[in-house]
């Protein structure tokens, strides 16, 4: 086992202390600046991109005509078949 | 090459020293020297066969048997391994009856297994975990392969949409610094243990909850405590569901813990695009030491977002994470050599590691209750203790705890986010641990 030489006059507690300080001190400083940046993108990126920014919206009003058009096949369908089983009797 | 000289003569002397159990070695590999075979009687060659058997080895420890350049005291070449490989069993219990974390458990409860045969030296710089654990674990490269798959299986989009839940997956983080000096305390005031600064940042970094991030600290600031660190911070990841809740319910209210959050907004592809860079310039001008996890991890999840390279993000978070993470387990499970486990310092590891833990879930909860002091937009306390990484084993566990105070009451996405930022947040710890040492 390495046994590393540590000078007995530095208090190890004191030294751990100061790195909590320092460490919590740049996670926060890391997070905080991430969380700013992050609001600050997304206005900038939905005021400049809106588009862009939105293709799900795009796609769903596509996929949403298909259906209706289904819905109208499918109604004619339906009626048809009503039609022909209403003869049938 | 002056390694595997060393190794080479090692080998030699080991060979010489137990002349009955070398023979077949020597037989076996071929760059050393043949011994002239004489005649032997078929009594000879049973009592030759017996001596290297693993009954043998068992019964019979030697004193003066060498490994990885120390001296084996006997105890663990008998007791010490036995032991050992009862608890790789246990380990293959707990993973497949209670399926607790068995990608990771299966891996390296085998690998323990392969490092406690006699003889055999599995583990040692010739054996394959040994080559294994030089190529991968002792250069760090293992953990940083298996930061890209995460990173390419992570989707930050919870976190983007709410990212205030950052400060939580910040919060989290004190378990690593708490526990560091609480293990430094443990070596000025007490003479159990005798941790140096950088054991006891690499024993705190368990803390982070992080896997990937334990290893690659402990790597490079106490490559002795590594075995323990790896056990430790993996088991207690795996046992997230059994030591958080606890903890999580005795430091909130049952009013708390029905707090119904605000559904997320939807975030866009170009955000999640962006992402990524922008964590990387941050690192860049704030802490570089940080950035192989952190440039790891973003580079897979900017294979992911990007869109255009399907077929790497694909690699990368199934072929090669899989093939990285039987690795890095088998050679993780190579320090749970009976030599380098069985020693006073591994209890002292596991026990910080547990207070790392609980210590780092509980700022987590307290961290969301003070920040519902200040801001009108509540947060459900029971987020807060998915701030240790875990991913996504401690959002689970808020969720699940979030049921059980009301069943409508669904927090999964929610806690994703300081989950996600936890692991961020784990990996500035470490940067930040590393950058004092260098």
């Amino acid at each position: 086992m390495k046994k590393r030489v540590v000078p007995m006059e530095i208090n190890l507690v004191a030294e751990g202390l100061k790195f909590m300080v320092l460490g919590m001190a740049t996670v926060f400083l890391f997070l905080i600046l991430l969380v700013f940046v992050l609001n600050l993108q997304a206005k900038i990126l939905n005021k400049f991109f809106p588009q862009k920014a939105i293709p799900t919206e795009g796609r769903r009003s596509s996929d949403a005509s298909s259906p209706k058009s289904d819905n109208k096949a499918l109604v004619a369908a339906i009626t048809a078949a009503i039609q022909t089983f209403r003869n049938s009797k | 090459m002056k390694h595997f000289l060393l190794a080479l003569s090692a080998f030699v002397f080991l060979a010489f020293s137990q002349v009955n159990a070398a023979d077949t070695h020597a037989q076996v590999s071929t760059q050393n020297v043949q011994s002239e075979y004489h005649s032997k009687s078929i009594t000879e060659l049973f009592k030759n066969f017996y001596a290297s058997t693993g009954i043998n080895a068992f019964l019979s420890p030697k004193e003066g048997m060498m490994s990885h350049g120390q001296e084996l005291s006997t105890f663990h070449q008998s007791y010490g391994r036995i032991i050992m490989i009862l608890v790789a069993f246990a380990l293959f219990y707990l993973a497949i009856a209670k399926g607790f974390e068995p990608l990771l458990l299966i891996p390296i409860a085998f690998g323990g297994l392969l490092a406690n045969i006699p003889l055999a030296d599995i583990a040692g710089p010739e054996g394959f975990l040994g080559i294994l654990f030089n190529m991968g674990i002792s250069t760090g490269l293992f953990p940083l392969l298996i930061f890209m798959g995460v990173g390419a299986m992570t989707d930050f989009g919870p976190l983007l949409a709410n990212p205030k839940t950052a400060l939580l997956g910040g919060a989290a983080q004190f378990g690593i610094f708490g526990t560091l000096v609480g293990a430094v305390a443990l070596t000025q005031y007490t003479s159990i243990f005798e941790f140096s600064l950088q054991d006891a940042s690499a024993i705190g970094i368990i803390g982070g909850a992080d896997g990937p991030t334990s290893i690659f600290v402990a790597s490079k600031l106490a490559p002795d405590l590594l075995g323990a660190i790896a056990v430790a911070a993996y088991s207690y990841m795996a046992l997230v569901p059994i030591i958080q809740p606890p903890i999580m319910r005795a430091l909130t209210t049952k009013e708390e813990r029905k707090i119904k959050m605000e559904q997320l907004r939807e975030v866009s592809k170009l955000e999640k695009i962006i992402f990524p860079l922008t964590v990387i310039v941050l690192s860049i001008l704030i802490l570089p030491d940080s950035t192989p996890l952190i440039g790891a991890l973003m580079f897979g999840n900017f294979a992911k977002e990007s869109g255009v390279v399907d077929r790497l993000s694909d690699t990368m978070q199934n072929a090669l994470i899989n093939i990285v993470t039987i690795f890095l387990g088998l050679s993780v499970g190579s320090k749970l050599a009976a030599e380098k486990f069985l020693v006073a310092e591994t209890l002292g590891v596991l026990a910080l590691g547990l207070i790392a833990f609980s210590v780092g879930t509980a700022s987590g909860v307290l961290m969301a209750k003070l920040m519902n002091k200040f801001s009108s937009q509540k947060i459900n306390p029971l987020i807060g203790s998915a701030g240790v990484s875990a991913v996504p084993m401690a959002a689970r566990v808020s969720n699940k705890e979030g049921m059980k105070a009301d069943p409508t009451n669904m927090l999964l996405m929610h806690a994703m986010g300081p989950n996600v930022a936890g692991v961020i947040g784990s990996a500035v710890a470490a940067g930040v641990l590393l950058s004092i040492f260098n």
